[in-house]
């Protein structure tokens, strides 16, 4: 089972709306082609979490807003022991929440 | 439109309370109709403000409660969600009913009651305003968001940690003049940031956000009364005009936005604000921000149109923004230390401009302050209800 995480590119303009909306956030477009999220880029922001929601029993997560390579930007976890502002990283897909019995995979990153 | 005066406020302290839900509100509700003063005129409408009460106190139908509580019937009754804008987006319903013609008096009341469940589930309640798919799976938390926008707008502004502490202590010291505030108490440069035990008195929420730059988890309900010019006309008691109201949306998840480190919703909502009242920033005597997060006052004083972009921490340092100062902010505490009961918060800044306006804010009282401004911040800044009231001649 793939646990791809897609964006919807739009087939007008060719904007990547990132998360998927029916309509395109450039051209207002309602056609769009799914396209795989991921790839190379550089960390924008990052911050380590210590005020943490539900389905989490580690002690602080450290997120961050990727720019992609091509500009898209991500938002996901950030795997990475030094981490630095602009510090080029690539996406993986991994387990981001357990809430109860299951998993929900998305987007981490690792130093590239 | 029809021209809408604010004739009563009131609220109940913010804090911990044992009250019910509905009992807050009424608290709060009947303070604001006790100044007002309506005598035999009746009330046409309520609009409640809330986040939560629907997953954290298992209640619904909030204007319904609230209208039976204060036997308000056949008054028109009605719940408004905006997330943590939803004080503001009431107020402007309210509003709107009496500048239309709808209504003559309305009762505006935010409410939140959200200390009856545990830091977790509070703090996963509010994160749930976050984009599901693209943000809130990932642990995003309102904090996270905060953290992220903080290490950018420091970054890039050189904004240090100093200035936050600035804001954490300003506020608290207004607080201690307020007795609604939740947190009564000072705080020093010392203790939250330069002497050794800082980092024991002041850990880190979301990195560089430490708990000093958060705004505590309150309870709590404010409630203003909308009236017409008819009926403000009948009233005892100085004339606060709503002057104008701005609301502008923006992308739900944050790293979709051209540039992350603008306030791009507080912007346009407050442009529209100052146009509808036919006034300017610098006209402002008196503003009530959305810390909560101190980052966030300083970047919304910006965005505002106070100071300019990036220069808003500078002012700070100055001292312009002190309850002496030449503008000052938060002379309530802010959400910083009078707290944040989420849906009460956009209404508590109107109640607090509504005192400051008719000279009734006691310790805390802005000199002469005829204008005031309000930033209801919403979601991460995707949707922003900016508030000009006014003091009229009498």
């Amino acid at each position: 089972m793939s646990h791809e995480v897609t964006g919807a590119k739009c087939t007008a303009c060719g904007a990547l709306n990132y998360p998927k909306r029916p309509v395109c956030r450039e051209c207002r477009n309602e056609t769009f082609d799914l396209v795989p999220i991921g790839g190379e880029g550089k960390v924008l922001t990052y911050t380590d979490v210590y005020a943490l929601a539900i389905d989490y029993e580690t002690r602080y997560l450290r997120l961050a807003i990727v720019e992609l390579d091509g500009g898209a930007r991500v938002t996901g976890q950030l795997l990475d022991d030094d981490p630095k502002l602009g510090k080029r990283v690539r996406t993986t897909i991994g387990v981001v929440r357990e809430p109860g019995e299951g998993k929900v995979f998305g987007l981490q990153f690792v130093p590239a | 439109m029809k021209p809408v005066y604010i004739a009563g406020a009131g609220m109940t302290r913010f804090g911990r309370s044992e009250w019910p839900l509905i009992e807050l509100a009424s608290v709060a509700s009947l303070a604001a109709l006790h100044h007002a003063n309506l005598g035999e005129i009746p009330v046409d409408g309520v609009v409640v403000a809330n986040m939560g009460a629907a997953r954290v106190n298992k209640q619904t139908a909030l204007g319904s409660a609230l209208v039976d509580q204060l036997a308000l019937y056949p008054a028109t009754a009605e719940a408004v969600e905006n997330g943590p804008a939803s004080g503001a987006s009431a107020f402007k319903v309210g509003v709107q009913a009496i500048a239309s013609g709808m209504a003559d008096v309305v009762l505006v009341t935010g409410v939140e009651r959200m200390r009856v469940v545990n830091g977790l589930e509070g703090t996963d309640f509010v994160a749930s305003l976050s984009h599901p798919e693209a943000e809130y799976v990932y642990g995003v938390t309102l904090p996270s968001l905060a953290g992220m926008f903080a290490r950018l707008v420091m970054n890039r502004f050189g904004v240090e940690r100093k200035h936050l502490a600035m804001v954490a202590i300003k506020n608290h010291e207004n607080a201690t003049r307020n007795p609604y505030a939740h947190i009564q108490q000072t705080v020093t440069m010392e203790g939250i940031l330069t002497a050794p035990e800082a980092v024991v008195n002041n850990p880190p929420i979301a990195e560089p956000l430490h708990l000093y730059d958060c705004c505590p988890v309150s309870d709590g309900a404010a409630s203003v009364v909308l009236v017409s010019e008819e009926v403000a006309a009948k009233l005892a008691g100085p004339k606060v005009r709503v002057a104008g109201i701005g609301q502008a949306t923006d992308t739900h998840a944050v790293h979709e936005r051209e540039d992350p480190t603008d306030l791009k919703a507080v912007r346009l909502a407050s442009e529209k604000a100052f146009a509808a009242a036919g006034l300017k920033p610098k006209d402002v005597d008196v503003a009530e921000l959305h810390d909560a997060f101190t980052i966030l006052e300083i970047a919304e004083s910006e965005a505002a149109g106070f100071f300019p972009r990036g220069e808003g921490h500078l002012a700070l340092e100055r001292g312009e923004t002190k309850l002496d100062g030449k503008l000052p902010i938060n002379p309530s505490g802010g959400l910083k230390a009078k707290g944040h009961p989420v849906g009460a918060t956009g209404v508590a800044q109107l109640v607090e401009l509504t005192w400051q306006l008719r000279g009734e804010a006691e310790e805390r009282q802005v000199k002469d302050a005829v204008v005031g401004y309000a930033c209801n911040f919403g979601g991460f800044g995707n949707n922003v209800v900016a508030t000009v009231l006014r003091r009229e001649a009498e």
